[in-house]
This record gives C-alpha cells, sequence and structure tokens, in this order.
C-alpha cells in the first residue's frame, strides 16, 4: 500500500515529515475492499512527499531503489509499490496516479500498473493530492492479477462517502482472454517523434504495434491536437488542488507541531515550514499564487478550458479507435540524483499527464528489456471512459504477445531478487 | 453627536445585511453523517470529514439543498438550476481544512426581494422628501455598485464564462428599471422593496474560545479551546442588494426573514443562541448624491435592537466625522449594546484573498425542475399570506395577525383555538393568544408545547369573555390558574365564582341601589362631570361583588342618568 492510503492501526506518513507520526483512525475504502476481498496487508510503501515527484527520491524518509538496477529510481510518486512488486515482496500493490505516479514507475520497475477511470475506485480515505486527476489503481506481475484486483477494488460499485465514485462493478476477468481479432489501435504520430523519446523506448512501442497487428487488430494513426497544452494545464490544475488540499496541514489538529511559537500565525508558519519538504513548498506556493486574485483568471481558467479541449481530442480519437498505443514514459529508469531540474522531471510524465487531465483510464504494460539500458521497457495503452475492462483485454493480448514460450510474461521477478520466494506460482 | 433624525434629513444612509441562518432543523451535518447538536459535550459529533483528516471527502446534504431552495422560493430567488461548491481559504482552527466550502459567483438562489411595510413611528425614520425621483437614480446607482459586498467572489468564475467586471456577480441580468420604489401613503407609512442578491449555501466553523487574556480575543489568550460540534453545520448566507435606508427598515427585512424561515421549518432562527446572526453594512451621502460613501461593516447584532440601534449609532457617527471634514475607513466594527457604542475591530486595507476555486469533490449541481417543484408543492403557507388570510376570513386586527401568522407554532394554536370563529369572537382569541399566552410564556419562561397549554382551552376562555361571562381582568387570572391547573376554564370559573353577571334586569338592582346611595355623585354627573361615572361603576361593583359586567353597569348608569 502507498503510504497516502490510510488503514487503521497503521501510520499514514505520505512520507512526508508532516504526517512522521501520524495514525488514521479510518481505512480507505479503496483499502478495506481489498481486506474484504481476503487480501493481506504486508505494509506501506515509500513515495514522494504527498506524491510530489517522479521518481520518490522526494521522500522525507527512505530512498527506494529500482529492483532492475539499484542505482537507479523506481520512478514515481508510487515507487515503493512498483519496486515492491518487482522484487517479488507482494504479488500486488497499490498505489495512486495524479500524473502517471502508476503508469510511470510500473515501465521503469517492469510490472503491470493501471490507473482506472476517475471515479472507478473510490478515493474515500486516499490523502489528496490533486481532487480532480487522483485515481487509485493495483500494481501486478501479470494482467490476470491486476484484473483480479480491479474487481475487489470495484466490488460493490459506488461508494457513498465519495461523491464523485461511479458504479463500476463489473467482472474485469470476463473478457479478458477475448482477444483483439477485429480491434483498432490507434498511433499518435506526434508523440512518436517527440523530443527525448529514447530509441528502445520507440522501439518497444512499434513492436507492439505490429505484434497487436498480427493479433488481428487493425492499426490506425489518430491524433490528439492540444496535448501540448496537457503539462501547462497539468501544471495549474495540480498545484492548485495540492495547495488547497494541503492547507489542512498545520499542526493544530494532528500532524507536526512546531514547540514554543507564542502565536497562532507563527505556530501554523514554523510548523508547515518544517513539516513539507521541498517540492511540497514549491508545489504549494504555485498553487498559492495560480489561485490568487488577478492571476486565477488567467491561468485556472486557461487551464479549465485547455481539460475541455483535450477532452474532446479523445473522444473523437475514440470513435475511431478502441485504444491508443504510447509509450509509458520517454526513457528508462534513471541514476539517483540524474535529474536535478525539477521542469525536466516535471517532462517524464509528457506521455501519462493528459490522461489524469481527462480522466481516462490508462495501463502499462512492459514488453522486455530495452536494447541499449537494458532496463524494463514497456508500452501504455488508454482508453476511452470507463471502458476499464476492455483496456484489460487489449494489455492482455499485449502481454501474451510478448510472453516466453511456455505463455510466462515477459519479465519476471528482477534478477537480484529472484528465487527468494517472490515468483508466481 | 446628533440625533438619528437629524442627521437623515441631510444624509442618506445606504445599508446592506447578510445574514447568515444555521440550518438547525436538519439532522445530520452538511457534508457528513455527524448528528446536529448545540450543547452536548464538545467535540462528541466529529468525524474525519469534519476534522478534516487526511483523505477524508465531502458528501452534500439533499436537505439541506431542499432547505436553501425553499428559503429561496420565499423570497420570490430565481432558483439557479446549476450552481456549485467553491472552496475558499484562510487559514484559521475554527474551519479545520482551512478552507471553508462555500459557493462562488452562482449561488443557489439569486435575485429574489422582499417587500417591507413600514409603518408607525418606524416609517418616520426615513425623512418625507427621501421619496421620488432622487431615491430613484440613488437605488440605482447603489445597485451598480453593489457596495462591494461580494468582493470576496471576485476570484471566482463561473465555469464558460466571460471575464467581466459585473456579470460574475449577476449584476447585469437584473432590470433596476423595472424595481418599484417606495411610496409614501397620507398615514407616513410606505412599502419598499428590497432586492436580495443571493442566498447561498455553506458550512458553519467550530466554536472557539479564547481562556485567558482579555475580551476572549485570540491575541492575548493563554490557549483557545476548539469545538468542533458545529463545524460542518449545514448554514445559509442571505445578502441583500443596499437597498435598506434607515435602521428601521433593516429591524423589519431582518424580522420578516425570520418569521419566513421560522414558517419554513428550516431553522430555530435563534439569534441569542447564534443561529441566525447579522452583519451590516453601511455608509452615508449626502442627499442627492449618487455615488457611494465609504462602507464600514458592523458586527455583534446579535438582536433586532442591537441591529437597529448599532446601525442607527454608526449612522451618526459616520455623519459627524464627515461632517467635521473626516475620512471614512473601511474597516469592521464592533457593536457594543452595553456601551452603546461601535470600536473598530481590524482595518481592511487591502481586499482578503481567499483564492476562491471550484471544490474538485463536489460535483456541480443540476437542480431538475421536478426537484424544485417538489420544493414548491411542499412550502407552507407563509406569514404574508397567512396574515391576510387571518385579516380578511377571521376578521383580526392587522397588528395581532401579523404577530401571530409570523411565528409558525402560535399560528398553529391560534388556528385550533379559533377554529369555527370569525368577528368578536375570533379577536377575541387573537387577544388571548396574543396578551396572556405569549405573555404568560415569556414569563414563565416556557415554550408553547412545554406548557401544556391547549387550543380548546383557550377557545373556551375566549367564549366567556366573548359573552360577557367574565371581565377582562378575570380572564387574566383565569388564564394563570388554566396554564397551571390544566384545567377547562369554565371549570375556574364556575368553582372561584366569577362568573360575570351580564343580566340586565339583575344589574339594574346594583344600579339603583348605588344611585340611592350616592346622590351627590349622581348630581354631579348630570351636571355635566362625565368622569364621576367612574366612581359610580366601582361602587356598583363593589356592592355585585365583583360579579356585575362593568361594561353593562356603565351602560346602565348612563341612561339611568340621562
Amino acid at each position: 500500500m502507498k503510504d497516502n492510503l490510510n488503514l487503521v492501526g497503521t501510520r499514514t506518513t505520505c512520507a512526508s515529515r508532516m504526517l512522521e507520526t501520524y495514525q488514521s483512525p479510518y481505512t480507505a475504502t479503496c483499502v478495506q475492499r481489498l481486506l474484504d476481498a481476503g487480501c493481506l496487508p504486508l505494509g506501506k510503501a515509500n513515495m514522494d512527499e504527498f506524491a510530489f515527484g517522479s521518481s520518490t527520491e522526494n521522500s522525507a524518509f527512505h530512498r527506494t531503489c529500482n529492483p532492475w538496477d539499484t542505482e537507479r529510481v523506481p520512478g514515481g510518486s508510487s515507487g515503493g509499490s512498483a519496486a515492491a512488486v518487482a522484487a517479488g515482496m507482494a504479488t500486488v500493490s497499490l498505489g495512486s496516479d495524479t500524473g502517471g505516479s502508476i503508469r510511470q514507475p510500473a515501465a521503469f520497475c517492469g510490472v503491470v500498473g493501471m490507473k482506472p477511470t476517475y471515479g472507478v475506485v473510490s478515493r474515500y480515505g486516499v490523502t489528496a493530492f490533486g481532487s480532480s486527476l487522483d485515481q487509485v489503481g493495483p500494481f501486478a506481475r501479470t494482467v490476470r492479477d491486476l484484473a483480479l484486483t480491479m474487481n475487489g477494488l470495484t466490488a460493490g460499485g459506488h461508494d457513498p462517502n465519495d461523491g464523485t465514485s461511479h458504479d463500476a462493478d463489473v467482472d474485469h476477468l470476463a473478457h479478458l482472454e477475448d482477444g483483439v481479432s477485429g480491434g483498432r489501435v490507434g498511433i499518435v504520430p506526434a508523440l512518436m517523434e517527440a523530443e527525448g523519446l529514447t530509441p528502445e523506448v520507440k522501439h518497444s512501442v512499434e513492436e507492439a504495434a505490429s505484434r497487436l497487428e498480427r493479433a488481428g487488430a487493425e492499426i490506425v494513426e489518430v491524433h490528439l491536437d492540444h496535448l501540448d497544452a496537457a503539462i501547462a494545464a497539468y501544471y495549474v490544475v495540480g498545484p492548485a488542488e495540492a495547495f488547497s488540499n494541503l492547507a489542512r496541514f498545520d499542526g493544530v489538529r494532528y500532524g507536526y507541531q512546531e514547540p514554543g511559537c507564542t502565536s497562532l500565525a507563527e505556530q501554523t508558519a514554523r510548523s508547515r515550514a518544517h513539516g513539507f519538504g521541498t517540492e511540497a513548498k514549491r508545489r504549494q506556493l504555485l498553487g498559492a499564487y495560480l489561485l490568487s486574485s488577478g492571476v486565477y483568471d488567467r491561468y485556472y481558467y486557461a487551464a479549465q478550458k485547455a481539460r475541455t479541449m483535450i477532452a474532446r481530442d479523445y473522444e473523437e480519437a475514440f470513435k475511431q479507435v478502441d485504444v491508443i498505443l504510447l509509450p509509458p514514459s520517454p526513457r528508462t529508469a534513471f541514476k539517483f540524483g540524474e535529474l536535478s531540474d525539477p521542469t525536466q522531471m516535471y517532462l517524464s510524465d509528457m506521455y501519462t499527464i493528459s490522461l489524469n487531465i481527462v480522466g481516462n483510464p490508462g495501463i502499462s504494460v512492459p514488453t522486455g528489456l530495452g536494447v541499449d539500458t537494458g532496463l524494463p521497457v514497456g508500452i501504455q495503452l488508454q482508453g476511452p471512459a470507463f471502458g476499464d475492462a476492455d483496456l484489460l483485454r487489449y494489455a492482455r493480448a499485449v502481454e501474451r504477445a510478448f510472453a516466453g514460450e511456455s505463455g510466462e510474461p515477459a519479465l519476471s521477478v528482477a534478477p537480484d531478487f529472484a528465487g527468494k520466494g517472490g515468483e508466481l506460482a | 453627536m446628533k440625533e438619528l433624525a437629524q442627521v437623515l434629513e441631510d444624509w442618506e444612509a445606504v445599508i446592506g445585511l447578510e445574514i447568515h441562518t444555521e440550518l438547525t432543523e436538519l439532522e445530520t451535518k452538511m457534508f457528513c453523517g455527524c448528528k446536529l447538536s448545540h450543547d452536548d459535550e464538545p467535540n462528541a459529533h466529529v468525524c474525519p470529514v469534519c476534522l478534516g483528516l487526511p483523505g477524508a471527502l465531502p458528501v452534500p446534504n439533499r436537505r439541506a439543498i431542499e432547505s436553501i431552495v425553499k428559503a429561496g422560493l420565499a423570497t420570490n430567488c430565481q432558483i439557479q438550476r446549476h450552481s456549485m461548491f467553491y472552496r475558499k481559504h484562510y487559514f484559521y482552527p475554527d474551519m479545520s481544512k482551512n478552507f471553508q466550502t462555500t459557493q462562488g459567483p452562482i449561488a443557489f438562489c439569486m435575485h429574489g426581494h422582499l417587500d417591507l411595510e413600514v409603518t408607525g413611528r418606524g416609517a418616520a425614520e426615513r425623512p418625507a422628501h427621501a421619496f421620488g425621483e432622487a431615491e430613484a437614480r440613488s437605488l440605482a446607482s447603489a445597485s451598480a455598485n453593489a457596495v462591494g459586498l461580494s468582493t470576496q467572489m471576485s476570484a471566482g468564475l463561473p465555469e464558460g464564462a466571460p471575464v467581466s467586471g459585473t456579470h460574475h456577480l449577476g449584476m447585469a441580468a437584473y432590470d433596476t428599471d423595472a424595481l418599484t420604489l417606495p411610496e409614501r401613503h397620507e398615514d407616513g407609512s410606505y412599502t419598499a422593496p428590497i432586492r436580495i442578491l443571493r442566498i447561498h449555501m455553506e458550512e458553519d466553523a467550530a466554536k472557539m474560545t479564547h481562556v485567558g487574556g482579555e475580551e476572549g480575543r485570540i491575541t492575548s489568550a493563554a490557549e483557545s479551546l476548539i469545538d468542533y460540534n458545529r463545524c460542518g453545520t449545514p448554514l445559509i448566507e442571505l445578502v441583500t442588494e443596499p437597498d435598506l435606508r434607515t435602521p428601521e427598515e433593516a429591524r423589519l427585512f431582518m424580522e420578516k426573514l425570520r418569521r419566513i424561515f421560522l414558517t419554513l421549518g428550516i431553522s430555530d432562527c435563534s439569534m441569542e443562541h447564534g443561529s441566525m446572526r447579522c452583519d451590516g453594512n453601511v455608509s452615508l451621502r449626502r442627499r442627492g448624491e449618487t455615488r457611494l460613501g465609504t462602507k464600514t461593516e458592523l458586527k455583534n447584532l446579535n438582536s433586532f435592537k442591537s441591529l437597529h440601534d448599532g446601525l442607527a449609532y454608526e449612522i451618526c457617527r459616520q455623519a459627524e466625522v464627515l461632517e467635521e471634514g473626516g475620512i471614512i475607513y473601511q474597516e469592521t466594527r464592533h457593536w457594543e449594546p452595553s456601551r452603546k457604542r461601535t470600536v473598530v475591530m481590524r482595518v481592511k486595507e487591502t481586499a482578503d484573498d481567499y483564492r476562491l476555486f471550484p471544490d474538485p469533490d463536489l460535483t456541480p449541481f443540476d437542480l431538475s425542475e421536478e426537484f424544485i417543484a417538489r420544493c414548491a408543492d411542499e412550502l407552507p403557507e407563509l406569514p404574508d399570506a397567512r396574515r391576510a388570510r387571518f385579516e380578511a376570513e377571521l376578521g383580526i386586527k392587522r397588528a395581532d395577525a401579523e404577530q401571530i401568522a409570523g411565528d409558525p407554532t402560535l399560528a398553529a394554536f391560534f388556528e385550533g383555538a379559533a377554529a369555527g370563529s370569525t368577528g368578536k369572537l375570533a379577536q377575541t382569541v387573537a387577544n388571548l393568544v396574543v396578551n396572556e399566552l405569549t405573555g404568560y410564556l415569556r414569563s414563565a419562561g416556557l415554550d408553547l408545547a412545554a406548557s401544556g397549554i391547549t387550543p380548546e382551552q383557550v377557545a373556551s376562555l375566549a367564549k366567556l369573555l366573548a359573552a360577557d361571562a367574565i371581565s377582562s381582568n378575570q380572564a387574566h387570572e383565569v388564564f394563570a390558574a388554566m396554564a397551571e391547573t390544566g384545567e377547562d376554564p369554565e371549570r375556574i370559573v364556575d368553582e372561584r365564582g366569577m362568573r360575570q353577571v351580564s343580566d340586565t334586569d339583575a344589574l339594574q338592582a346594583f344600579v339603583d341601589q348605588v344611585l340611592a346611595a350616592f346622590p351627590d355623585q349622581a348630581q354631579q354627573y348630570r351636571d355635566g362631570n362625565q368622569k364621576v361615572i367612574g366612581f359610580l361603576v366601582g361602587q356598583c361593583m363593589k356592592v355585585s361583588k365583583g360579579t356585575g359586567n362593568p361594561r353593562l353597569f356603565n351602560e346602565l348608569l348612563r341612561q339611568a342618568l340621562s
């Protein structure tokens, strides 16, 4: 469990000093549903502080290594959840995806990771980062395990405690093996030519396209004209909502409280100054600025307009195709400290962010090891809203297309962790 | 300082009100299932949602939306089919999330109005020359400027709306020319239409108690205690246009609104306990001037008297400052009823930046026509309509009809007691309800239900009175006995031998006896001293041992002496 998911009896720190000792008195709906389905909670997984980051380097407490190369990051912000599955420590894990925080670490760690449609999994009990962007989803080593977990997460349908949740109680396994014959898979040419996309990742997407074609699907070019605006819109909406959601951490009711202050204002300021790390401060300051009067009209309104336009692009695209095939990240896992400029880090989410902007589902599926880096590479599939089960069917087709001779997935437990009992039966 | 009447000769006071009403009649809070309570142990009714714990999410209370829609319908507002909740940010521990969930530029209810009937001495607060054309001009300009009542809303924009100065305040849609202006009647009374800008839905804050230090303020307190029971209580805020011109109008508006909300059954509207609270914005300008002066905001107007007196003081204070060539600062002032003055709470140098934006956890509302129609169907008879019916159908005097109709419990009781009666009997019931019943409840400190007094008892007492079987003074005694013992008035009257003799033949004997005993006084009356009749009636009452009807004695004496 990513450590922003509340579970009674455990600390829920969000990898922040602010919540270092915080124990939630209640359990998140998504966690409760998996407990009800018979899952055993193994532990809390490291993350970027309050999910701000793409490498898990922003954790206030621990360093999480990529099981495939411990000199490298596992991706983020759900780096701990991805690494735990890649190392065979857990069969499935839960993360949260606000801008790619499941799909990107899944790709870096060579596991399957899914961001369901916004509203499919209840957000009740999930410490909020960007309320209109956040979505909880699972990591697994096979698409089938992922679909099973989705069944658990959606069992019971609409959560009365989350007004934005939908009734998505469908059997994600029912058509998993139906194949993709006669289906249509979209490729966005502009995304395949984007600056920064490494050849090995590009190659894996092209290879996936041709294997899906061999499996009976038709490859169709589609266009998402306003995708350029996605990162800009995301870095308005995300920080604005984060500023608002993190305002509650003031040290009054719970969390870190600076001792010895003589006024409320001083206590609030000093508790927050000590409790939050650099990236958390950066995002909140940006959000506070973007929401301030005079500024709000220019940015927030424009960002909402961009969201509408991008959503319309996707709608049009999904009239032509069942899913869109694209890279999950421009490159494979990078080294610790390699991306020190935050804007460079932000660009590593270029392929994932647009989906959070519109709310549609997406999934990362590993296809093997990169020819240049030898690190896990994979593809991303994006689907129409509430087409989660169908998306899993395509993901299964990709998995099968890259499977070994006896049908085993392209990647197993990372080599350094192999033979320690984490392999699937 | 000058008197209010003197000030208002030369100055026009421009007043707007912001009225917060807790929806105390609901069972649960606005966004969670916690029970609403006033007097329970502190922090007994809290949960992850109203405590703002990480991961908690709001779920709107449907009944609260029904309540505000009814409030809007009852105040002639346009119910907005599409509206949403916004987050209003400020760091203070009374709001557990450090933002308040409230509404943005579009509230559930927009652009309503109430007509105020201002009569008697209160009507004289508006000088005779403050009617007519100059007033028309100033009313229109006041609305165009909106006195900055909604500056806190300027950060929010409806999705898809063009960025413009007035549109997002919803002002452009309102046609000021169509307004009916107050017209003065011959007796000095007038009807003033007061426009309502909006009624929006929000959540109340927690209650803080500052221990130690002066005046219960946080700045000097040794410690501050927070009770989150109240945090998340559904609250509706009504904002008027700055159409009020006198403290009396402000008081009447508040009274009228309170009667409507009580009748709707959405709140106990207790100003004493803070479930209905009012802030006043007031500025002055010379009569005939169309630009607005700088306003001050008044707090702690927690009774009708405070609302009136606080505004009256502030108007006089501003006039004094302005007449001495001084400047009014835009500031928040606190009314001190004991010292009868307002003092500065804080100066607003810059507008607060609340960083309003649409709450992403609450999907926008699209109220269906069916939902609104159902709310309209469920509206009870409103005080004005009920008052008019009492007047027209039962023949009750206007003032009594108004008082009874404005209190739903009293009105229901009255309707029970007056069932089947009209004219004199109905008015007698009204008199008993207005004078005896409310007087008794006030002095006994009881509410109607707890008193055990039944409409049947009052009906029975009214019949005795209307038939002249007892006098008004006796009725007062019977009422007290009836309230205490729960017995029927008939029985009390009989047991105490109070039944008044209204048989003129029987009374004539006492009259003859008295006139024989006091020939001098009888002669004085014949000589033109009318006052002496009182003495003679008193003697008749004495010899009849109080059983005679004094009004009949009076008539019989006059007949005998004419």
